[in-house]
């Protein structure tokens, strides 16, 4: 875990003292509700449908458990005794009074936390793959660089008015967790064939109303050298981004406009002005985070673990859930933990404060004191003895969050849609409630594989719906909730978009059309192994299609 | 209109020219860029000082000629979430070392000045009434920052391996 040094503490408590008097200001009337906008959605804090929404930020996912303990208090002393994880791996308070957001920044200063850049036309919080350190096909772990990037990028004086929002995301493995390409800049680290660690720069993936897979920009950036290149490429967004229409404000669609070769063409030379001014940290610096993460001392544990083993004999249900929710681990013995936070029938995302204090107990016991969370709404106890994976199996269940589901059709993301936002054209969570109890069974489930549903209650796309595999819009039309199909997206690293399948569904009858293209699937695919986004590739949509609407 | 810096009001000794007006010899005056392009020859020679003013969608190659005579630098932006002003701000400072007065002139509220003090402005054009207290409160928000930005003080990145504190914000 990165740990503050006296200077991040400066800087986190002045933030909090300008929030506050600018706050204070905003309720005198000194600031309008317009110059007042940008200011508190710097510092997180967004006007919902019914309250104030605070997001607080979650660099690169990973908690303390100390963090976690806070974030559960927090949750019980000001808001509602619950908060929720979200796809860019914060936690949002959905029920916030504006005179006690200075208070509750305060509270998150001292465990090292902060809201800053979690909303706004800026540097989001920067999200990496949830298994860093712990994975075995990593190049490196991405916090290093992750933390690097969010000192860089807080309070960034020339990009905190950018045309419209930044985000970031990192990962350091083969296998993408991060949805990289989905980001206004993905970076992938790699190993150049001097053995050399580096950084692939893809620029310009999104979702929204123009879903977008990044291209790559320039396959390999020294590691000395990042910075400054991460300033021209926002140098040149911020210079020729569009500011006239919101809906082509991203980079996604500069890049789109002039080309990908020209962007690079035209970021290679900005390159040296932003170069000579000093902005790349020095070695030392780099080297002082990495020591933060460092590997913790693990105990050397001949596989396999007899007592592990035995469990997953004995009883099916732990050997189903070992089998989706613990992720192989590089050293041998232990494992790492995804705890669904997605129980049958229940709202994606959301812990209450006693079971983010369970959590937090649970792996200052099995995990080493972390906690990561996931883009898909779980968190991840990363550091679990295999010896010790039924007990923390058996204690979640009392928790209720033993749910084996993870990558299964009922580890569904959602944005909070109708519910909350007052974008949203349609509820998200009620139909992710619906479907996770029509596909309860476990048996079921495992059937079906691997299918990631992911549901946005507007064309904003905060739910990913265009990288899932079965994409669910809520649309507007005429005042009716319609809730349209996307097929075959994907969010790692053979990233696509989603085809729309066909008109939109009504609220009643979208989980029967749901039901119906899994078992189009389970009715084509070449043997059981064939998962459901292989045999939509293999096919095309043409069979559903015809499943959903009949023969045209 | 007012002008202020980092402390507060300022002297304002320029006068806008419009296009078609002749400056007084040896006045102290703000053109367009256009007939800075136009006319710099007469200008530079009539005038005492000459300041330009310029928008977002300047070029600044083609002001580049100019810099090592300008007095001032007038940057405007109509939206104050416009914020091709700070790297405009940085390139002139960072890149084409422009040395003199650089002012930013918009709907700007005390809360950005620090950003753009720390891109390279010196002074601000703002409204009659502009919370002055706020703004002197505003840009001494912070002490330290992460980023090395030509025109402010050392970053924490490179003080935390001993290099000494220096220069303001």
């Amino acid at each position: 875990m990165y740990i503050y040094d006296k200077f991040d503490h400066a800087i986190t408590s002045e933030r909090v003292a300008e929030f506050s008097q600018q706050v204070t200001r905003r309720l005198a009337g000194e600031l309008s509700e317009d110059q007042f906008r940008p200011l508190r959605l710097m510092n997180g804090l967004y006007l919902q449908l019914h309250a104030y929404m605070l997001r607080v930020a979650i660099p690169y996912g990973t908690l303390s458990t100390k963090q976690l303990r806070k974030l559960a208090d927090i949750a019980k002393k000001y808001d509602r005794d619950y908060g929720h994880f979200t796809t860019r791996q914060n936690l949002q308070y959905n029920w916030i009074k504006l005179e006690q957001v200075p208070e509750i920044l305060a509270e998150l200063g001292s465990v090292e936390m902060h809201a800053n850049q979690t909303s706004g036309n800026c540097i989001r919080n920067v999200t990496a793959d949830q298994f860093a350190g712990v994975a075995g096909d990593e190049v490196e772990d991405p916090r290093i660089i992750s933390e690097v990037i969010r000192q860089w990028s807080t309070f960034h004086p020339e990009f905190s008015f950018l045309p419209r929002k930044f985000k970031f995301a990192v990962t350091g493995a083969a296998k993408d967790r991060a949805a990289i390409q989905f980001h206004d800049i993905g970076i992938h680290i790699v190993k150049n064939d001097a053995g050399e660690i580096g950084y692939a720069v893809y620029v310009g993936g999104g979702m929204g109303r123009t879903p977008v897979v990044a291209p790559l920009i320039k396959p390999f950036v020294a590691r000395h050298e990042l910075l400054s290149y991460l300033e021209a490429c926002l140098r040149v967004y911020n210079m020729h981004g569009r500011r006239d229409n919101i809906y082509k404000a991203r980079i996604k669609i500069l890049v789109r406009d002039l080309g990908p070769v020209e962007y690079a063409r035209q970021v290679e030379e900005m390159w040296p002005l932003t170069r000579a001014s000093g902005v790349d940290v020095p070695a030392a610096e780099v080297a002082r985070i990495q020591a933060f993460f460092a590997p913790p001392v693990y105990e050397t544990i001949k596989e396999p673990v007899a007592a592990f083993e035995e469990s997953k004999k004995r009883d099916k249900a732990f050997a189903n859930w070992v089998k989706n929710n613990v992720h192989p681990h590089k050293v041998p013995g232990y494992g790492a933990v995804t705890i669904s936070l997605k129980p049958i029938g229940g709202i994606p995302g959301d812990a209450s404060s006693a079971q983010m204090h369970q959590i937090a107990d649970l792996s200052d016991k099995y995990s080493l004191g972390e906690v990561r969370v996931t883009h898909v709404q779980n968190l991840v106890l990363p550091n679990v003895k295999q010896a010790d994976l039924f007990a923390v199996w058996q204690r979640l269940g009392e928790i209720g969050f033993a749910e084996s589901n993870i990558g299964l059709i009922t580890d569904i993301i959602a944005c909070p849609g109708l519910d909350y936002c007052s974008l949203a054209n349609a509820r998200s969570i009620a139909i992710a409630q619906r479907l996770s109890e029509h596909f309860a069974d476990v048996d079921r489930q495992h059937d079906i594989g691997s299918l990631q549903i992911k549901i946005s209650g507007c064309i904003n796309a905060c739910g990913h719906h265009h990288a899932g595999h079965i994409g669910i819009l809520g649309v507007d039309r005429a005042g009716q909730e319609l809730y349209q199909l996307t097929l075959g997206g994907a969010g790692d690293e053979t990233a696509s978009i989603g085809t729309l399948i066909g008109p939109g569904f009504t609220s009643d009858d979208v989980v029967g059309a749901i039901d119906k293209v899994v078992e189009t699937y389970r009715g084509l695919r070449q043997n059981a192994g064939e998962t459901f986004i292989e045999a939509y590739r293999r096919v095309g949509p043409a069979p559903f299609k015809e499943a959903l609407y009949g023969r045209r | 209109m007012a002008v202020v810096d980092r402390a507060g009001p300022i002297a304002d000794s320029w006068t806008r020219l419009a296009d078609d007006q002749a400056p007084a010899a040896g006045a102290t005056v703000i053109v367009s860029f256009a007939r800075l392009k136009n006319e710099h020859n007469s200008l530079f020679s009539a005038a005492g000082k000459v300041g330009v003013e310029i928008a977002g969608d300047v070029k600044l190659e083609e002001l580049e000629p100019f810099l090592p005579r300008l007095g001032l630098i007038v940057v405007r932006m109509n939206n104050m979430r416009d914020g091709r002003l700070f790297s405009i701000g940085r390139m002139l400072r960072e890149n084409y070392k422009y040395a003199a007065d650089m002012r930013a002139a918009g709907d700007l509220i005390p809360d950005q000045m620090l950003y753009l003090l720390r891109c390279g402005f010196t002074s601000f054009e703002v409204k009659d009434g502009f919370p002055i207290d706020s703004l002197r409160r505003s840009v001494a928000a912070y002490t330290h920052w992460y980023q090395r930005i030509a025109n402010s003080a050392t970053p924490v990145t490179e003080l935390r391996h001993g290099a000494a504190h220096g220069g303001e914000p």
